[in-house]
């Protein structure tokens, strides 16, 4: 009887798990084993992929436009870390600070309003404002900065950083909130004992709040760290890489190789390194979270 | 007399980088009433006369895209919560052999990013028939949503007393209805919240729809990417319209934020989302 109860508990946990792996081997597990498998292939969607061994990755040590990317890639990540961590926190830091906790509600939700507005409806707002004709050019003529106007997606000197730096004043709804929770986190004790020995102010913020949020610092850093390398909308979008190559990035790559050229293999290849370069960062940040604690 | 105590500055900073935020919302509001002539003169404005059919003008380009977004996206994020519960459950109060391997397999694939199997699925559905349908959307969005989904379920399945099962236990309840009786009604505000974000996430998909769907099944994104800024009157381009469709195609999320804001914004800052 006992035998056959455990039996019957072992069935029920299968059943229950197995609509999951049925379509977690069919759209998920089959399409990762097809990647990695891939890159070692000169796959190009019709014929039989043939093994290739190393070509895929030869082919990519002299690729221009992947080195472009790359070095593309890396200014993107260091912009959107600070872009990520640093207006969030100080909104966080705001609105903790805001005495009474109905208003400190209010601040933090209407914070989060905007991100109803779809995200590719950000991306096509922003290719329209930096047009030769669009709106940030018009406010500069009404200032009186008129010399500043620039075609900020066509010039391959700024096209990049207009892209990067859109969605001013860069304050994610999500990256506030985690920052918040953390400084709700902080003990009382631990505040009020910084007050007996005058931390107040910029101090306490210095001495207290950034070293005890650096839990959802190093969060945030690895999550627009991975995001970032995976950003492929807007420079998909607003300028397909252009001019020339100035706002190629290795996902757009990628994509436009399989996509456009079919070179399934190669994308693949590509894609690969890319995961192992984000698989790299999450287990150093694991290894640093695990010696902390 | 109660005295008006003006905001500290740290609340003036606060009110003007809100002021920033609202601003593109601001544009395109005012954007989304102008003719083209309006639009040609200035972009920044408010229009003097309010041109409301540029909205209708849009609703005819995107309401069949609407649909079929919301659609896709309910279908999937149905199936989403109910699979990822079922397994969270399992995972988290039965006995099974292999339960933490298989338990690592799905949480592995948290580490895999979306790039990885774009490709591979694109061609596997295109291979399979399905392109051209919701299925060719519906199908691999379920398969994506559960690995986080489980987690967060399971993260509070753990914490649910196992003294409230085993007292369903004995009253002879089997292990499907505690899960329908006990385990669902229990998960609703957490399902909510993950609901929200799964929800919130696919809305934004544009890559997978743009590769897979034809017309007649296009998402809103694919749609707004692709909205032909006609040439109206003066051989301006429609951006009227276009602004007018940013518009609509904010509201969905709105009306379901209006509804749901508190419950997100506590889940999160509450902390019960972790990575």
């Amino acid at each position: 009887m006992k035998l056959k109860d455990k039996y019957k508990v072992a069935l029920t946990g299968y059943a229950f798990i197995l609509p999951t792996f049925i379509f977690l081997i069919w759209f998920m597990y089959y399409p990762v084993y097809q990647a990695l498998s891939g890159a070692f292939t000169n796959w190009d969607g019709f014929n039989a992929p043939q093994f290739i061994g190393l070509d895929n990755f030869k082919r990519m040590m002299t690729d221009e436009v992947l080195s472009q990317s790359t070095v593309n890639a890396l200014i993107w990540i260091a912009f959107s870390i600070i872009l990520s961590v640093v207006p969030p926190f100080i909104v966080a830091e705001l609105i903790f600070h805001v005495k009474k906790t109905k208003l400190q509600y209010l601040y933090r939700t209407l914070f989060v309003v905007p991100i109803v507005i779809p995200g590719i409806v950000t991306v096509l707002l922003w290719r329209l404002l930096y047009q030769g004709d669009g709106a940030i050019n018009q406010i500069l003529e009404m200032i009186g900065l008129g010399s500043l106007q620039k075609l900020w997606l066509g010039d391959p000197n700024i096209a990049l950083y207009s892209i990067m730096l859109m969605g001013f004043p860069w304050i994610s709804a999500f990256n506030m909130l985690i920052f918040y929770s953390g400084l709700q986190g902080i003990p009382q004790e631990v505040i009020e004992a910084a007050k007996l020995e005058g931390a107040t102010g910029w101090k306490r913020v210095f001495r207290l709040d950034i070293p005890l949020s650096l839990p959802q610092f190093r969060l945030i850093i690895i999550l627009s760290l991975i995001g970032s390398l995976q950003n492929i909308i807007p420079p998909l979008i607003m300028t397909n890489g252009g001019p020339g190559y100035s706002t190629y990035v290795p996902i757009l790559h990628m994509y436009n190789v399989s996509t456009v050229n079919g070179e399934f293999g190669y994308g693949m290849a590509v894609a690969l390194i890319m995961f192992l370069v984000i698989l790299l960062f999450t287990i150093l940040n694991m290894k640093l979270v695990k010696s902390e604690s | 007399m109660k005295s008006i105590r003006l905001p500290s500055v740290g609340q003036w900073i606060l009110i003007i980088l809100l002021f920033f935020s609202f601003l593109p919302v601001y544009f395109i509001f005012v954007n989304s009433v102008k003719t083209p002539l309006d639009f040609a003169a200035s972009t920044l404005n408010i229009p003097q006369h309010f041109e409301w059919s540029n909205y209708t003008a849009a609703w005819d380009k995107i309401s069949m895209p609407i649909v079929n977004s919301v659609v896709i996206i309910a279908i999937s994020v149905f199936f989403i919560v109910i699979l990822s519960s079922m397994s969270a459950y399992a995972f988290a109060k039965l006995s099974f052999p292999l339960k933490n391997s298989l338990f690592m397999l799905i949480f592995s694939l948290l580490l895999i990013p979306g790039f990885l199997t774009l490709i591979p699925l694109y061609l596997q559905i295109k291979k399979l028939g399905l392109s051209d349908s919701y299925w060719a959307l519906i199908l691999p969005y379920i398969a994506g949503g559960q690995a986080f989904t489980i987690f967060v379920l399971k993260t509070f399945f753990d914490q649910l007393p196992n003294e409230l099962f085993e007292a369903a236990r004995i009253d002879g309840a089997g292990n499907p209805k505690i899960y329908t009786s006990i385990v669902l009604p229990l998960s609703i505000p957490i399902c909510t919240t993950v609901g929200i974000i799964n929800i919130n996430n696919l809305w934004n998909d544009y890559l997978l729809p743009s590769l897979l769907l034809d017309r007649a099944h296009q998402t809103l994104t694919v749609a707004l990417v692709s909205f032909e800024a006609s040439a109206g009157n003066y051989g301006l381009s429609d951006y009227g319209g276009m602004m007018a469709a940013y518009i609509l195609a904010s509201v969905p999320l709105l009306l379901l934020f209006s509804v749901l804001m508190r419950n997100f914004v506590e889940g999160i800052a509450s902390g019960s989302i972790k990575m």
